[in-house]
């Protein structure tokens, strides 16, 4: 799941930044002069400058390799079930709401009024998927559910008071 | 001596800047601790309630960061170049009266846009506002608004004037081989420079939002393009907030030395790298539009790829400065140098689950989600404001006898672990997929909320700490001439 290794990630790379500031507070009482410091850990700043530049080069191309924006390449003749889905403060109306597991679906997603939200979250209540619904424009979400089950529609996008409670559910069987 | 007459007496403004945008955070912070326990399940709050509290958190937080952070750039720029205190100090009345409208507007006439005022929501609240209150809040943070550009126009005048252009104040001629790195503009100068700026454009970005959405509430039939508005409201909120740091940032420049006895000059990879967050600041905005598919797909990429090399000039400079500055320094640790110290911490920290947030498959499943804030709660509470904080128990000991105690130092170690709680809190709640903004929250989402709550109960005791000692600081130099013969002692 994205969001448990953007978890990990994050909390390995922060730790480390902690680590850090840690070791470099524990040793700021010693007093040595500046100048070969200066010229030691500039040496290692271009060292971990490089670094740091091909880390985020391979991080980018690996992940701009797939972007959610692109409709997926789908078999011969098995072309996308379109649905319409207009938000609307507070709800939402959506042309069909029963799926079969494995059936490409392309949500065209747009508002009546202001602009929301259109997360698609599992039984688990992890977010799998969104789009922001806003008035005139028409955006994307391409899917295939992988597993049967009873999927939520969360507004994520603040619309009002009563924004919390745009909910709705997908239906996907076998 | 007439010069340090005259500082003294700017002192007070600045002072009064900061008093007024610490005392703002602390009060802030008490609106985010009760949406904290309504979302944990603690407090009942009526959902118009929390969403007013939501708008005047999110606006609060970012108008009185901003305000104390003019005052630090203010207080060491003055050294460099000639600015206006006249116009310095009508920043401060304009803000007061956008302050105060903006309050009227969300609890007299319950206006709750949040923050975001995303357009047409100001108009269009399904009866939960009407023109009155969306009107109050919109002109306010204009006229919020137009004292901060006349100080950011006032503060680029005066650099130009001493440097002869904005690219001569951010060290464009020394980065060309012109003129030589010893002969480089100041750091302070070059944050300044880097400030002002991206301020004037992303307050003209916001000005022209506010009067599209003001014009839109007086009559509804002119309408505009929501995704023009959409761009032209984040391009104003991600650049003025994250202008809070870069001001913020140059306590760091100034005060660090001070404590270690080592020069922080500006050399021309530093030159670079301000040259490249004036860059990146003003285009990154797109990475909060990044489930906006209709926009073009190159400025949504450019978005990630951006975003991420805007950690470079912070991870491999000013941090990385910041660390070797400290290294084997013998500083002389005390609650200023101390907060500095941990701001840095706190910025350096927060870039990262702000980079992992810019990706755009990760944006797909943690968007909107409590992810963000916890990331800028991260780099804002515990990097900007703690800026914020240890310029004020320096500007206390520079300018005062006052001394610090066992509580100001209980309240450092607090205010730090009570941060890295709330954002923790956030963080974990992100990765559950916990939405943001809402009023309520379904059980298993309601345990980091409490948990952040109580981590911003301490919080909101250490500001508390911070602000008495500022104000006894404030109390300490208006009586009679006590700061007069403190500042002569020093000076003999």
């Amino acid at each position: 799941m994205i969001q448990t290794v953007a978890w990990i990630t994050s909390l390995f790379f922060m730790l480390m930044v902690a680590a850090v500031f840690g070791v470099v507070a524990l040793k700021s009482k010693e007093r040595k002069d500046y100048e070969p410091i200066k010229k030691k850990w500039y040496k290692a700043r271009t060292f971990y400058g490089i670094s740091l530049v091909v880390l985020m080069l391979v991080l980018t191309i690996y992940t701009l390799r797939e972007l959610p924006y692109n409709q997926p390449v789908y078999g011969q003749g098995k072309d996308p079930t379109i649905v319409d889905v207009e938000a609307l403060q507070f709800g939402w109306n959506i042309s069909q709401t029963s799926f079969k597991v494995g059936e490409p679906i392309e949500f065209d997603v747009t508002s009546a009024d202001v602009n929301h939200g259109f997360g698609i979250y599992d039984e688990d209540m992890n977010l799998i998927a969104q789009t922001q619904a806003m008035p005139e424009y028409v955006n994307k979400v391409y899917i295939t559910f992988d597993e049967p089950g009873t999927y939520e529609v969360l507004c994520l996008e603040y619309c009002g008071l009563a924004h919390h409670l745009m909910i709705a559910t997908l239906e996907v069987t076998e | 001596m007439e010069m340090i007459r005259k500082k003294r007496s700017d002192n007070s403004l600045i002072a009064t800047y900061l008093a007024i945008g610490a005392t703002v955070v602390g009060v802030m912070m008490i609106f985010g601790i009760l949406m904290l326990l309504a979302q944990g399940g603690v407090l009942e709050l009526q959902p118009a309630a929390f969403y007013q509290f939501l708008t005047i958190h999110g606006t609060g937080m970012i108008g009185a960061a901003a305000l104390a952070g003019a005052a630090v750039m203010w207080y060491f720029l003055r050294n460099y170049v000639d600015l206006s205190k006249k116009i310095f100090g009508l920043n401060l009345l304009f803000s007061l009266i956008g302050i105060v409208m903006v309050i009227i507007g969300v609890f007299s006439f319950e206006y709750a846009s949040s923050w975001t005022f995303l357009y047409p929501l100001p108009a269009l609240s399904a009866n939960a506002w009407g023109t009155i209150g969306a009107l109050l809040y919109l002109v306010g943070m204009l006229v919020l608004g137009v004292g901060f550009l006349l100080m950011y126009i006032d503060v680029g005048r005066a650099i130009i004037k001493k440097y002869g252009s904005l690219g001569k104040g951010l060290g464009w001629d020394v980065i060309s081989g012109k003129k030589a790195e010893a002969d480089a503009p100041p750091a302070t100068v070059v944050a300044s420079t880097m400030v002002t700026i991206v301020n004037v454009t992303a307050l003209t970005a916001g000005a022209t939002v506010l009067i599209m959405n003001i014009i839109n509430v007086i009559n509804p039939s002119f309408t505009f393009d929501p995704l023009l508005a959409k761009n032209l409201t984040y391009a104003f909120g991600h650049i003025f907030a994250n202008s809070i740091i870069y001001m913020g940032v140059i306590a760091v420049y100034e005060i660090l030395p001070r404590y270690t006895n080592r020069p922080w000059k500006a050399n021309r990879i530093f030159l670079i790298a301000w040259t490249m967050s004036t860059s990146f600041t003003l285009v990154i905005y797109t990475h909060h539009m990044l489930m906006d598919s209709v926009m073009p797909k190159w400025m949504l990429i450019m978005g990630q790829i951006l975003s991420y090399a805007n950690g470079l000039p912070v991870l491999v400079i000013t941090a990385y400065g910041a660390l070797m500055i400290v290294y084997k320094s013998g500083i002389k640790w005390d609650m200023a140098s101390g907060l500095i110290f941990i701001s840095m911490f706190g910025w350096t920290v927060g870039v990262v689950p702000a980079i992992v947030d810019a990706t755009i498959v990760v944006n797909h499943v943690m968007h909107n989600t409590k992810w963000v804030p916890g990331h800028f709660h991260m780099y804002m509470g515990l990097g900007a404001v703690v800026m914020i904080f240890g310029f004020m128990y320096f500007l206390s000991k520079e300018d005062s006898s006052l001394k610090t105690n066992l509580f100001d130092r209980i309240a450092l170690i607090c205010y730090t672990l009570s941060i890295i709680g709330v954002s923790g809190g956030f963080l974990v709640s992100g990765a559950l997929s916990t939405p943001r903004r809402w009023a309520t929250h379904f059980p298993d989402w309601m345990g980091p909320a409490v948990f952040g709550a109580v981590s911003g109960v301490l919080a909101a005791i250490s500001v508390t700490i911070f602000v008495i000692h500022f104000i006894r600081y404030m109390m300490v130099r208006n009586k009679g001439n006590e700061g007069k013969v403190f500042h002569e002692r020093k000076l003999a």
